[in-house]
């Protein structure tokens, strides 16, 4: 944009080089487990480092996927598909009505409100676990798929209506205007008009929520015993004794997968819901 | 033409509002119930005596955990740990993101790749992070021993061993984890800049270092606060990256407070030690974004008064 003439050579040098910097400084962590993923185990405990794949070994991979494997990951998978598929789309369909109630009918108190909702991610999430933890051992949530999908719905809710606030600003009221005009009843309004508006908003909540509960760690930790229910996200940390790091890596890798490929297909959506105007 | 239709409609807008209330109620007691009020609870357990077996409270006992917290022997290294690694976090995520959100403003090709690589440690699991970054920081075959190695180095260093270079392990692996967020927020902010700013700078013969001294940090600046404020309000919370990484060792030199409120509630099940702690914890972050909130203030007088 600002300088592509013949007499500047050197910005354009400079941003290639600062490119390939970043992509490696960014990169090698995620390179560094595919290639140890990809190893046999003598090759990868060996302190010969070796920084470049010579052949590629998929028995990790094998191993981990197996139904019996060392590390759970195909439980782990199916189980947080569940929770996090259940969860988005329940804090998608509470979020969106709340975000339109609250930034735009603007009610008395919304700013309040809104402010309020927010401020809950300030605190430490252990300031909420320890009574959950209690009640839910006490009424029977504990190890089941209800017991997470409430807190991870109540997790995302603050995001969701934030975010979705900052989509409905990019919509003119017009027509919302005219369809009152035309006496349309607010659930009208809503199905008819900004839903249908809104249409890329939701796609990237869905999209947001869906990584968000899948990335999720210490909910499933405290609310969930011993391998009966497992996200994949805590699967591969209570396997990580007594494993070889190559199964390891391939586990990592697999449950790393999922999102890594939603965030490289959707990226501009992604980057667009994190922070509006990016317009990659 | 719009207004003089709210004018006409007082009332029945007014009914309006109100139903948009209703419409977010559902989401205000999920949240409520979910953090509003577990939050009174633990404030209710961190001054009163409590018994998991029978579950029960016991007493009041006032702040008699709070003081018990702060006279405790580790508390204040812990909390200097954790504000140091809110300062190294901000710090670092910041020299390192501002010049790849610079980077990612200009137009080049293959941008949309180093876009995807600069995101994706967001999409990455913190424990898969975690797993990560233990693998680079392996003692005997991890892959930064093993560039050491590479450039004639002994290559033997016990990265997770020592607690001053564990810290930093930590830290490595928070920054790499933010810096997805603090980037896309940085470019967002240096998207407002207009591009006639920058090239009325150029026309008068402003340096790089000039343009970015006077313009684009003075122009970012409503970006700026609000992503220092995030990156605090995250490093207070560092949790997984710890559990997997250290457990918050060598020797309990890597805890920070939300580690050790972790530590109290589910390894010495004392819930009200460990309320107390997390209140403590809280009361910190929200007097330190305060502090920055004042700072923002000044600044933004400081400036105008400049101007002026």
């Amino acid at each position: 944009m600002s300088s592509v003439g013949r007499g500047r050579i050197l910005p354009r040098v400079l941003t290639y080089l600062g490119a390939a910097i970043v992509i490696v400084v960014m990169g090698f962590p995620l390179y560094g487990i595919v290639l140890i993923s990809i190893q046999e185990e003598t090759d990868i405990r060996s302190r010969d480092v070796q920084f470049v794949p010579t052949y590629v070994e998929i028995e990790n991979y094998q191993a981990v996927l197996a139904a019996d494997g060392a590390v759970p990951v195909r439980e782990g998978m199916v189980n947080s598909l569940v929770v996090s598929l259940a969860a988005t789309f329940t804090a998608v369909a509470i979020a969106l009505p709340a975000s339109y109630g609250l930034t735009r009918l603007r009610p008395p108190g919304s700013r309040f409100i809104l402010g309020a909702l927010g401020s809950v991610y300030v605190f430490p999430t252990l300031l909420f676990v320890v009574p959950i933890f209690v009640v839910w051992a006490q009424i029977g949530l504990f190890d089941t798929y209800l017991g997470l999908i409430i807190p991870y719905v109540a997790f995302l809710l603050p995001f969701l209506i934030w975010s979705f606030g900052g989509f409905l600003r990019s919509v003119p009221l017009e027509v919302e205007e005219a369809a009152r005009v035309d006496g349309a009843s607010l659930f009208q309004l809503l199905t008819k008009i900004v839903i249908p508006m809104l249409r890329p908003g939701i796609f990237a909540a869905l999209l947001l929520g869906f990584i968000l509960s899948w990335v999720e760690f210490l909910t499933p930790l405290l609310f969930t015993s011993e391998l009966t229910l497992l996200t994949v996200a805590l699967g591969l940390f209570r396997s990580t004794i007594d494993i070889k790091i190559g199964q390891l890596a391939a586990a990592a890798v697999v449950t790393a997968l999922p999102v890594i490929v939603l965030t490289v297909v959707f990226q501009s959506q992604i980057a667009h819901a994190i922070a509006p105007d990016t317009n990659t | 033409m719009r207004w003089s239709a709210r004018r006409a409609g007082d009332s029945t807008r007014r009914k309006e509002a109100r139903s948009g209330l209703y419409l977010a109620a559902p989401a205000v007691l999920v949240v409520a119930a979910v953090y509003v009020i577990p939050a009174v609870a633990t404030l209710t357990l961190s001054v009163t005596k409590f018994k998991l077996a029978p579950l029960g409270i016991e007493g009041f006992v006032g702040l008699r955990h709070y003081i018990d917290a702060m006279t405790s022997a580790a508390f204040w290294s812990v909390t200097l740990r954790t504000l140091y690694i809110g300062v190294m976090m901000i710090v670092l995520t910041f020299v390192i993101s501002f010049p790849i959100a610079l980077l990612l403003n200009r137009s080049f090709r293959g941008r949309t790749f180093v876009m995807v690589i600069v995101l994706l440690p967001w999409a990455v699991p913190p424990v898969v992070s975690g797993v990560l970054w233990g693998q680079m920081f392996q003692a005997e075959f991890g892959f930064v021993n093993g560039l050491l190695r590479l450039f004639g180095g002994s290559g033997d260093i016990l990265w997770l061993g020592r607690p001053f270079l564990a810290i930093h392990v930590v830290l490595i692996a928070e920054v790499w984890r933010w810096i997805p967020f603090a980037t896309l927020f940085l470019l967002a902010g240096l998207k407002t800049i207009p591009v006639s700013l920058r090239e009325a700078a150029e026309v008068d013969g402003a340096g790089l270092w000039t343009i970015f001294r006077h313009v684009t940090l003075p122009m970012m600046s409503p970006v700026i606060v609000p992503v220092v404020v995030f990156l605090f309000v995250v490093s207070m919370k560092v949790f997984d990256t710890i559990f997997v990484l250290t457990r918050g060792g060598p020797s309990g030199k890597t805890t920070t407070l939300n580690y050790r409120v972790f530590q109290e509630a589910f390894v010495l099940f004392d819930f009200s030690s460990a309320s107390a702690t997390a209140y403590l914890l809280s009361a910190f972050t929200i007097i330190t974004i305060g502090g920055l909130r004042m700072v923002r203030h000044r600044a933004s007088q400081v400036s105008i008064r400049e101007r002026q």
